[in-house]
């Protein structure tokens, strides 16, 4: 089993070496002794998920996104999953879109160009002029992909239920699990996706900075999308950014606004909002990608997240408590200290008072930190999954050297 | 003013504050409790409200605002005048909960209370060397206690702090007490954000001034308007919610909205008096000449004035009228309660004047 032989492997390069320190009584490896090895790691993980495809790609995209939390080495390894994964044949793709759309590729394309846009984990993209000339993007989901995801679920089960037995205070990781294998389940069916990208599409209507693909639906099926076809330079380019006159500041701002409108104030989102999937036109849009994993959010959940933000932002202990809860956050005992233990973790990171975007990178981290340590709290999923949003996020703003303002992007920015 | 009560025995001349002082409430005979939320503020032993972090801030207040008169300058007035009416008025907005049409006064009010605690972004605002950016003195001015608690008293007041409620959370009582918690629509976040996208970051109107202090002072020109202006939200809640035919604690809410008004009083103030001491006074500039404090205050002010006056009014009616063809239709006869809203309708024309046209100042 590749995951388990991958293990294996990370579990012998990294602990053993530390291991033999302890024993030996030498201090602990540096960052700069440690560089070889995660150069190694990663060139480790890229090509188990490479040859693995589907669950194993998700992963190295979620790490390649966090440069303030993963080495360098590894982060640059790994980015090649956002959209460097090696394509398929064109013969396979060929079929398979004949196969979906019942008849010769000709029939429906005047062009269709045989290298791909972009390979990821469950599809790749390829370049096509339909009939009438428009000029399409044609996502074509890999024709085995849904058996090997299907085989990944299974093996990452038995991994988990392995971990559970083998550590005495587990993280809980199957419903992790069985919430990944939900996702995984919409993101395969491209009629969701269809439906999910003309949704976000009417958040926006009102505002042409941030531009949707719109959806052939005539030419798509379950397998197959055919969409729009946009270009703009991919959202971590920070040299291209800058070289086309942007300000990669205000792109992280305007990344960061789309979102919070989505999730706070629509409850309706994107929720795979890694650098491939991400692009800034010269004239300062932002293009959206891929809404195979969109999530919509019980009533009114939005506004208590963004009660739960504001409440952390200003430092207001008992609006948090009440927001956690309403949230859906329990502990065992209904206790709520539990939520100030955590809160206050939070509130050390920002005792200057700071409302300047902290939640989105040192916040985040120490809530999810904090509530890792804490086996009593029950984190609702809805909430983890914007929690990986904002933490895709806040690697981006990262990546381009500033932070986001939530509440700049509410609206709550004072005037220039 | 707030009441004298609110002032701790110090002496009327005393113009240096510690940033504790500034932050400091004093004790309370009673807390006040804002639908089971500890807000901020208190009772004194007769029973009156006394506002939070007031008890060496307003005796400062006035200790400035003395000084600047004793140096013949005087307060900058903003004109009331210049204040767009709240739209729906208070008869429209009855007329609509007397007909059971909720939503859009229960948006209108947690969208004020949103607002409201939007203010404690206040306490981010970059305070610049003072002292190397204006050419007369500052020591024993509001302007030199900014950075020093004003601008945090300001905060905490607003959004609250602690185990304790702000505005914020006593406007969110207020709604919850009168119209006895209310489903909150879904759709208060996005159009409040729809409204935003629409608007464009403003041109620097003076780039010969340091950045951070330009930004300062478009701040505080700006909070104080809203401050000022919200007078009428405020008159607007107090009559609306302390109305026993459609609500359901008249007294109570009320008397939380009479509060926040109290606690707003320092902030206008405050904020005022900086402002006015920066009019009395010269800025340099980041090319090595001057320019009068009076100019760029006052163009600051005008600016904020005209679109203001301009661009609210519309764009409170604008929200309304989105939801209210289909908020109505819970009303028993959606196209009479309708007319008798439009019958309602207050005339207002934004004044022609600021007052504060660069020519005039």
């Amino acid at each position: 089993m590749r995951v388990a032989s991958l293990a294996a492997y990370l579990y012998a390069i990294y602990k053993l070496p530390a291991l033999a320190r302890r024993l030996l009584g030498r201090a602990k490896a540096t960052d700069r002794e440690l560089a070889p090895t995660h150069r190694r790691a990663a060139a480790a993980i890229l090509a188990t998920a490479l040859a693995m495809r589907g669950v194993m790609i998700k992963a190295c995209q979620a790490i390649a996104t966090r440069a303030d939390v993963f080495p360098p080495e590894m982060v640059e390894t790994l980015k090649q999953c956002h959209d460097a994964v090696p394509a398929k044949p064109f013969a396979e793709v060929r079929a398979a879109v004949e196969r979906e759309l019942g008849k010769p590729l000709g029939a429906v394309f005047a062009r269709f160009e045989e290298a791909p846009i972009a390979a990821a984990s469950l599809a790749q993209v390829h370049g096509a002029t339909l009939a009438d000339g428009a000029e399409v993007a044609v996502k074509v989901q890999y024709p085995d992909i849904e058996e090997i995801v299907r085989t990944d679920l299974r093996n990452l089960e038995r991994l988990c239920r392995f971990y559970e037995w083998f550590d005495p205070q587990p993280l809980e990781l199957l419903p992790l699990l069985q919430e990944l294998t939900r996702h995984l389940g919409y993101e395969l069916d491209f009629r969701r996706e269809a439906a999910s990208a003309d949704r976000v599409r009417a958040i926006f209507a009102d505002d042409a900075r941030v531009v949707v693909p719109r959806i052939h639906p005539e030419h798509s099926t379950g397998r197959v999308l055919v969409m729009e076809r946009v270009s703009g330079i991919k959202i971590t380019e920070k040299a291209a950014l800058e070289a086309a006159g942007l300000d990669p500041a205000e792109v992280v701002q305007e990344l960061m606004g789309a979102y919070v409108r989505m999730i706070l104030a629509a409850g309706f989102f994107q929720a795979d909002p890694h650098p491939g999937n991400l692009m800034v036109t010269p004239d300062r849009k932002l293009i959206l990608l891929d809404f195979g994993l969109a999530k919509e959010l019980p009533e009114g959940y939005g506004l208590g997240l963004f009660e739960l933000m504001f409440s952390m932002m200003t430092l207001n202990e008992s609006a948090m408590i009440r927001a956690f809860q309403e949230l859906g956050f329990e502990t065992k005992t209904g206790n709520t200290d539990t939520f100030l233990l955590i809160t206050r973790r939070m509130l050390a990171r920002s005792e200057s008072g700071s409302f300047e975007g902290e939640f989105t990178e040192e916040m985040t981290d120490e809530l999810f930190e904090a509530i890792r340590q804490d086996p009593v709290v029950k984190v609702p999923s809805d909430f983890v999954l914007v929690g990986r949003v904002f933490s895709f996020l806040s690697g981006i703003a990262h990546t381009l050297g500033h932070r986001a303002n939530v509440l700049a992007a509410m609206g709550a920015g004072p005037p220039g | 003013m707030s009441a004298a009560s609110d002032s701790a025995e110090i002496a009327p001349d005393r113009l240096t504050y510690a940033r504790d002082e500034l932050l400091e409430s004093g004790s309370y005979a009673a807390p006040l409790i804002a639908g089971g939320v500890r807000c901020h503020g208190g009772f004194d032993e007769s029973g009156a409200y006394r506002s939070p972090r007031t008890i060496h801030r307003m005796p400062a207040v006035r200790a400035w605002q003395a000084r600047l008169a004793r140096d013949g300058h005087a307060l900058l007035e903003i004109p009331r005048a210049a204040m767009p009416p709240q739209y729906p008025n208070v008869e429209q907005a009855a007329l609509l909960l007397e007909n059971g049409v909720r939503d859009p006064i229960v948006r209108t009010l947690t969208v004020i209370s949103i607002v409201e605690g939007f203010g404690a972004i206040i306490r981010d605002v970059r305070v610049p060397d003072l002292a190397s950016l204006v050419v007369e003195p500052i020591e024993g001015t509001a302007l030199a206690h900014l950075g020093g608690g004003l601008f945090e008293a300001h905060a905490r007041d607003e959004s609250g702090w602690k185990d304790e409620g702000g505005h914020k959370q006593m406007w969110e009582a207020a709604r919850d007490l009168a119209l006895e918690k209310p489903k909150i629509p879904g759709d208060v976040l996005l159009r409040m954000m729809g409204r935003q996208a629409a608007r464009r970051r403003p041109e620097r109107p003076f780039p010969q001034l340091d950045e951070t202090l330009e930004r300062m002072l478009a701040i505080m020109a700006q909070v104080l308007v809203v401050e000022i202006f919200a007078e009428g939200t405020f008159d607007w809640g107090y009559r609306l919610l302390s109305n026993p035919k459609v609500s359901a604690a008249p007294e109570a809410a009320g008397a939380m909205v009479a509060h926040i008004r109290a606690d707003e009083s320092p902030h206008v103030e405050y904020l005022r008096t900086a402002l006015s001491e920066v009019r009395a006074r010269t800025l340099r500039t980041v090319d090595g000449k001057t320019l009068s404090g009076r100019s760029v205050v006052d163009g600051l002010v005008h600016r904020i004035l005209r679109d203001v006056t301009r661009t609210r009014p519309q764009e409170q009616r604008d929200d309304l009228r989105d939801s209210l063809a289909e908020a109505v239709k819970v009303a028993p006869n959606p196209q009479r309660l309708l007319d008798e809203l439009g019958a309602l309708d207050t005339e207002w024309t934004p004044p022609a004047h600021t007052g504060f046209e660069p020519a005039a100042g």
